[in-house]
């Protein structure tokens, strides 16, 4: 199963760089500039976070797709002239989003504007420390609009709710299926699961890139199958398919 | 218009959060004070849990994974103590704890200081010993089940294995014939299923944060976990083992609270529904 | 910088580590021990072992950092931060002294433990039953058919959830296991399966170079050129 998804991707890759893909709308993702623009109109900071988790443990695909979007926030609000803050749980993400971050103020021309003490703040290695820290920010500084994409474990609904009361305009995406419940009751817009993944293919349009995103929805369609097939062949009593699956 | 008077409705559906707060305290504060006795009934995961340790043979291993953090705390660790009593009162079981959260061997000792294993007869190092903090969560659980004493060779006092008679013959995970996690993040739980369960077949059952058991049931119901729980079902375990403690006390809590917030969210609909039947609303 | 050190040879170690530790884990590659493992076994024991090693020296790496993070607050004299890195780098000192010279668990480290972190942690996650009651009670309306159906839902849960009500009524046992273990469980598996395939996606964009997040700043030309 995972070779066929990886041919699926490989190939999607491939044939991507001939004709590439559309993507369904994902209205969080679209709404970015209006978050951006609502915080420049209020003339308040953006806060953004990658939650919790190192580029080392399990999580790390999370952490790197909510990079891949804090590059993007950061040209927008270089752009508009927003200040934006990004909260830093695990100190080896530091220099990746210093350097990401920069080079989004480089390329919208205003590298002056970029202050790397001011706007990446490494809070606390602990989960409930940088909870407290990200919710003083919160209260002090009053983001209008907050941005939360990666791995996020119990502080996610202290981070929506504090920001929620303060006013501001919530994006929230994580894979992590025991916190997205609780960004769908309080956040504005959320990202579940797999959409966080194709976050860095929707907002760069890189064909490749949407390409694997694609790949990764035919190896859903062979799931599907194999799901339908197994009900099927389960109630006629073969164990054809639940074998075939080692299961 | 601004200025207009806020009427009965317009307050009901928008509850000031400190009076809602304030009210939440009272009915958490209360039961602990004054517990009521509420019944608490025994459902089917608690009884497979309390089965399954039952079942448990003399001369069997368990491996336990103290992965909640302090936190978790009130919620997971009147149910780890529970277990282990539940344990110790088994003839001859030998249980390694190890941890994949920092704060794990801490939370351990205050385990221990809760149960006073000399009261079983289990003695350190013969019945139970802890193998210490690993780093690297799902790292680390993999690292172990292939081979512990690679992966650690003292126990988290930093004595030498060896000189213990619980370590002899403990390799890997096949040593084992039961795991059990207590963790409030799903990334161990889960971790578990991929390094343990699934290359090795050992028999795993958790504990875990009530909010994340729904998650956790896909694993169980295919098949991969024994059962899942909820720290807050620890009344339940409790009342099985006969060692009424902290569990069957937030018990009274979690029914009041639980009532309460039905109460709101009754209280909000109402308010809503009757502010728009008289022409307002949002 | 080159591309091929800034890029190439980053992406090349990624996609030789993956592949070999997947090969591991799917696999039995000859040649085999006496034991049965595969050669990849032992490489991937020692990957693994470094793996522990790295996340624990990035604790102390995350502490140097707080020191050097927070001394520059106390000697810039921040207005309004500059006691709380005081009061901070105090504390870490403490517990470090007393960890190393009398053990971590020794009775004085325990009684920090207790009295500060432990009691501390646990009362910021017990703020989390009063946030949840308020979502809940703004979430739970009955404005229009979704918000219905969560409304239902949610209330059948909350009632089966608490343990007194569960004994007077049978029945919502019967009807929150229902949810719980076909409803609820059919919809994570579903989110279970599309984040596994988008991982796996991620880590094929990764693993071909396609996706530079974690390699920090490349020019367009760096990231658009070279795959493993």
């Amino acid at each position: 199963m995972l070779i066929l998804v990886w041919i699926f991707i490989l190939g999607s890759m491939e044939m991507a760089k001939k004709h590439k893909p559309e993507f369904r709308k994902l209205s969080g993702l679209d709404a970015l500039p209006e978050m951006v623009g609502r915080a420049a109109e209020m003339n308040r900071p953006v806060h953004f976070t990658t939650g919790l988790g190192s580029l080392t443990d399990s999580v790390a695909p999370q952490l790197v797709a909510g990079l891949a979007v804090l590059a993007h926030v950061s040209e927008l609000c270089a752009k508009y002239g927003v200040k934006i803050i990004y909260s830093v749980y695990q100190a080896q993400v530091m220099p990746i989003a210093t350097e990401l971050m920069k080079a989004a103020y480089v390329k919208a021309g205003k590298p002056e504007e970029f202050h790397e003490e001011e706007q990446v703040r490494y809070l606390s290695g602990e989960q409930f420390a940088y909870a407290s820290a990200v919710q003083g920010i919160a209260e002090r500084e009053r983001p209008a609009a907050n941005i939360m994409i990666g791995p996020f474990y119990a502080e996610s609904m202290l981070f929506s709710e504090t920001f929620q009361r303060i006013g501001s305009i919530q994006l929230a995406g994580t894979a992590r299926g025991y916190q997205i419940p609780f960004f769908a009751v309080v956040c504005d817009y959320l990202l579940i699961a797999e959409e966080i993944y194709a976050a860095g293919a929707y907002l760069s349009g890189d064909p490749v890139q949407v390409g694997t995103t694609r790949g990764q929805d035919f190896g859903k369609i062979v799931a599907l199958i194999l799901m339908i097939l197994g009900i099927l062949a389960t109630a006629a009593g073969s164990t054809a398919i639940t074998g075939l699956l080692g299961m | 218009m601004s200025g207009q008077r806020k009427g009965i409705w317009d307050y009901l559906e928008d509850i000031p959060r400190e009076v809602l707060y304030a009210v939440l305290l009272v009915f958490f504060v209360a039961p602990m004070i004054y517990p009521l006795g509420l019944p608490v009934p025994i459902t089917a995961n608690v009884r497979k849990w309390y089965a399954t340790i039952d079942a448990l043979q003399p001369g069997s291993v368990v491996m336990i994974d103290f992965g909640y953090s302090g936190g978790g705390e009130p919620e997971l660790g009147p149910m780890a103590v529970v277990v282990y009593k539940h344990l110790f009162q088994k003839e001859g079981v030998k249980v390694i704890c190890m941890s994949t959260s920092i704060e794990g061997t801490q939370l351990w000792d205050k385990a221990m200081a809760e149960i006073n294993p000399s009261r079983y007869g289990a003695e350190y190092g013969v019945d139970y010993i802890h193998i210490g903090y690993i780093a690297g969560g799902e790292t680390a659980m993999a690292a172990i089940g292939k081979d512990l004493r690679a992966t650690t060779s003292t126990d988290y006092h930093g004595d030498p294995l060896d000189q213990f008679p619980i370590m002899e013959g403990i390799v890997d995970a096949t040593s084992f014939d039961l795991l059990i996690c207590y963790t409030t993040g799903g990334d161990q739980s889960e971790g578990w299923v991929r390094q343990w369960y699934t290359v090795y077949g050992t028999p795993y059952m958790c504990s875990v944060l009530a909010m994340m058991v729904p998650t956790m049931l896909p694993y169980m119901n295919a098949g991969q976990i024994i059962s899942v729980t909820s720290g807050a079902q620890a009344g339940e375990m409790e009342s099985l083992v006969r060692a009424p403690a902290r569990g069957i006390k937030s018990a009274d809590v979690i029914t009041l609270t639980h009532i309460l917030c039905l109460a709101y969210v009754v209280i909000g609909n109402v308010a809503y529904l009757a502010k728009k039947s008289q022409g307002g609303g949002k | 910088m080159s591309t091929t050190l800034k890029k190439t040879i980053p992406v090349a170690i990624v996609f030789v580590v993956a592949m070999l530790v997947m090969m591991d884990y799917f696999i039995v590659t000859p040649p085999t021990d006496a034991a049965g493992k595969s050669w990849t076994s032992g490489a991937v024991k020692d990957l693994q072992n470094w793996g522990i090693i790295l996340t624990a020296f990035s604790l102390g790496f995350g502490a140097v950092n707080l020191f050097y993070f927070h001394s520059k607050h106390i000697s810039r004299r921040t207005p309004k931060q500059w006691m709380f890195s005081l009061w901070l780098l105090l504390v870490i000192v403490t517990f470090t002294v007393v960890g190393v010279f009398m053990g971590p668990n020794s009775t004085s480290y325990q009684w920090l433990y207790n009295a500060s972190y432990f009691a501390l942690s646990a009362t910021v996650y017990s703020s989390l039953g009063f946030y949840m009651t308020s979502g809940l009670y703004r979430a739970l309306r009955f404005k229009n058919i979704e918000s219905a159906i969560f409304m239902v839902v949610g209330v059948i849960v909350l009632a089966k959830n608490a343990p007194a009500l569960a004994v007077y009524y049978p029945a919502l046992a019967a009807w929150g296991s229902f949810i719980e273990n076909v409803l609820t469980t059919s919809a994570q598996r579903g989110i279970m399966i599309g984040g596994a395939l988008g991982a796996i996606s991620l880590g094929i964009r990764t693993m071909t170079g396609r996706e530079t997040g974690f390699l920090g700043k490349l020019t367009e030309e760096e990231k658009g050129g070279g795959t493993a």
